[in-house]
């Protein structure tokens, strides 16, 4: 067609079509240059290998724990994502649109999809998502809904504790357990629930219980003292189970004290008015278990003073359920106990996320198949 | 020495054997070479295969805990598939040239690292996953080697198609050949990386957590996803691609082996704080 006949052409479907729309179309055209920019394969190639360049920065050049602060837990990176999905949404199924569906294609959709499903379940986990550090001594209860029986939480913006039901119960922590011969190692004997509708389980590592969308994974194990503070006629004053942090020694060995995790240390005792700074240590007797020894040491309490730089005014030794003298007091650890740390999990989005995983493998396998039968077919 | 080593040490011989034959039957350009060094491979197959199940048998411990263990099961299913591919499949004689070198000194390596059989398996560990996600990584490993292998041939017959080279099959038949393995891997890489998720989601309760070695997989597949997206989506072929993929083995080296167990990651001979 010459010029001159596509102008007549125009001219004609100008005076043919009333009301006269505007040739030019400023609001319909930033919105298809958005389309396009959004599905276009350069876009895909340039976010995968930018994403791929951030990856390996993140395992070379900065690493662990810096590599989360400064790249995988950054908006612009996970702005990437985002742009990465929100393009593949666009181009292919851009592309795919109105096509006739072959397995080749079959499998591409299941495999696009997936990361789109993926996607939008990550979003809605993110959401109301609950991840929180529960400690219990063994025979402690706490209440799950209640913000203070967690160490620690993290939780989405329209997550509401009232979402976690009932209690939690640890009945006991079991060493060395065994399920079909296999040693597990750690279990805990937990219970969780509302009354009357508790569940109570054996959970280890591979195992966790699930109550009602919300899991509970073992995490970690460690002793606790009952430690009882008593006057010199013996008559108990005050007792506190104390929770002992599992240092690792150079030799390997673990030491079990009062402290933190960065190291041993002291703490006010008793808790409410304190008459001593007391460090608590222990040695597990390696034949029979929650019996060993237990190490004091004790300092006059000066509220805001760290008393491990002076000598203890006391310190010795005694079995588990033996007394200790210390000055006008005894102390003695009257039982060993075991606490455990359970990371109490809520991420409703996660049978989405886990299940775009295998639909997205499906895909890929679908895809391929399909490719090779179409290959032999061309062949033939 | 106990009768697995030798075993081991024998196959390490039989794949130097091997090796040597294919570098020197290609500088030679003598073709009888790479028959020498197809049966010595087959031969090392062997001791290797029986090197696994012994040291498999002595602990009842699955064989790919430690480095030395993953190498050595890794090199164990490059080979298989190398041996399948040779024997049945599509026979591309001096493949072994970079497949052979490449199980060789990993295989070396995987020597100097060995350490007494584990007594029992890391609570974390028993599960199922654990075979589905060594599975998926080692058979990955298998075909993208494979792949570079065919990706070399590839270069070699389109510099110079006289002589040996011209026995290979055609150019396209190798692009082609080389592509599928790519695809094989990546969906093998795949399973990998799902297994891996659905094991730590038990596990640790969290699927992705950006741990080193969840990204390093994460950066395998997607360099094999741009390899297949160039290929799909802008119509690459040929000597790039081939270029691409022997590349992209060496990275797939150090992301399965060189860095996950150098670091203090939740892969560093499987160790979980349970203190």
């Amino acid at each position: 067609m010459t010029r001159n006949e596509r102008d007549e052409v125009e001219l004609v479907a100008e005076t043919e079509s009333f009301p006269v729309e505007p040739r030019y179309h400023p609001i319909h055209r930033i919105p298809r240059m958005i389309y396009d920019f959004l599905a276009s394969a350069r876009l895909a190639m340039a976010l995968l290998v930018a994403i791929l360049v951030c990856c390996l920065a993140g395992v070379t050049v900065v690493r662990g724990a810096q590599a989360w602060l400064t790249i995988f837990s950054t908006l612009w990176f996970n702005a990437l994502l985002v742009l990465l999905v929100v393009n593949v949404a666009c181009c292919f199924f851009g592309r795919i649109w109105h096509r006739r569906i072959t397995v080749i294609s079959f499998g591409m959709i299941l495999f696009h999809m997936s990361f789109v499903a993926m996607f939008l379940a990550i979003v809605y986990d993110s959401l109301f998502f609950f991840q929180g550090s529960l400690r219990l001594t063994e025979g402690e209860t706490l209440q799950n809904s209640d913000p203070h029986s967690y160490d620690g939480y993290r939780q989405g913006r329209f997550f509401s504790f009232s979402r976690l039901k009932g209690e939690t119960t640890l009945v006991k922590m079991i060493r060395g357990y065994r399920v079909g011969g296999e040693d597990k190692r750690a279990a805990y004997d937990v219970e969780v629930g509302e009354p009357g509708h508790k569940r109570r389980e054996v959970i280890y590592i591979t195992n966790n219980l699930d109550y009602k969308g919300v899991k509970y994974l073992p995490e970690k194990e460690g002793y606790s003292a009952l430690i009882v503070l008593s006057d010199k006629t013996g008559k108990e004053l005050y007792g506190a189970h104390v929770p002992l942090q599992s240092l690792k020694q150079k030799d390997n060995s673990y030491l079990y004290t009062t402290g933190t995790k960065e190291g041993a240390g002291s703490f006010p005792f008793p808790q409410d008015s304190p008459l001593y700074s007391l460090q608590v240590a222990y040695r597990p007797d390696p034949v029979k278990d929650r019996s060993g020894e237990v190490f004091f040491q004790v300092w006059p309490y000066r509220e805001g003073e760290i008393p491990q730089q002076e000598q203890p005014a006391a310190a010795g030794k005694a079995p588990v359920g033996q007394h200790f003298s210390a000055g006008g007091h005894t102390l003695a650890a009257k039982e060993i106990r075991y606490w455990v740390g359970m990371n109490v999990r809520h991420d409703p989005g996660k049978p989405v996320i886990l299940a775009s995983l295998w639909v997205g493998l499906a895909g890929m396998i679908i895809t391929t198949f399909g490719r090779m039968r179409k290959g032999r077919a061309g062949k033939g | 020495m106990k009768s697995e080593l030798v075993c081991f040490w024998l196959a390490v011989a039989l794949y130097g054997v091997s090796t040597f034959s294919y570098i020197f039957g290609l500088i030679a350009r003598y073709d009888k070479l790479y028959l020498v060094g197809l049966l010595s491979a087959l031969a090392g197959f062997l001791p290797h295969t029986a090197s696994i199940g012994l040291r498999w048998a002595a602990s009842g411990v699955e064989p790919f805990i430690t480095i030395s263990e993953s190498i050595t099961f890794g090199v164990f299913m490059a080979v298989l598939l190398f041996l399948v591919f040779q024997l049945t499949v599509k026979k591309v004689p001096p493949l072994g040239v970079l497949v052979m070198p490449t199980s060789f000194v990993l295989l070396g390596w995987a020597g100097t690292l060995i350490k007494e059989v584990a007594t029992s398996l890391n609570p974390a560990l028993q599960s199922a996953w654990l075979w589905v996600h060594i599975v998926g990584a080692t058979t990955g490993f298998a075909s993208v080697l494979i792949a570079a292998g065919l990706g070399l041939m590839y270069l070699m017959k389109e510099k110079d198609s006289a002589g040996i080279a011209d026995r290979l099959p055609e150019l396209s038949v190798l692009d082609t050949q080389s592509y599928r393995f790519v695809a094989g891997g990546f969906i093998m890489y795949g399973l990998m990386i799902v297994s891996g998720a659905y094991w730590s989601n038990t596990v640790k309760g969290n699927y992705w957590a950006w741990d080193p070695v969840e990204v390093w997989s994460l950066v395998s597949w997607l360099i094999y996803g741009i390899y297949l997206h160039l290929r799909v989506t802008f119509g690459w072929r040929g000597s790039k691609l081939a270029w691409y993929s022997l590349i992209a083995l060496v990275v797939m080296i150090v992301s399965y082996w060189g860095i996950p167990f150098s670091l203090e990651t939740f892969h560093s001979g499987f160790r979980i704080d349970h203190s």
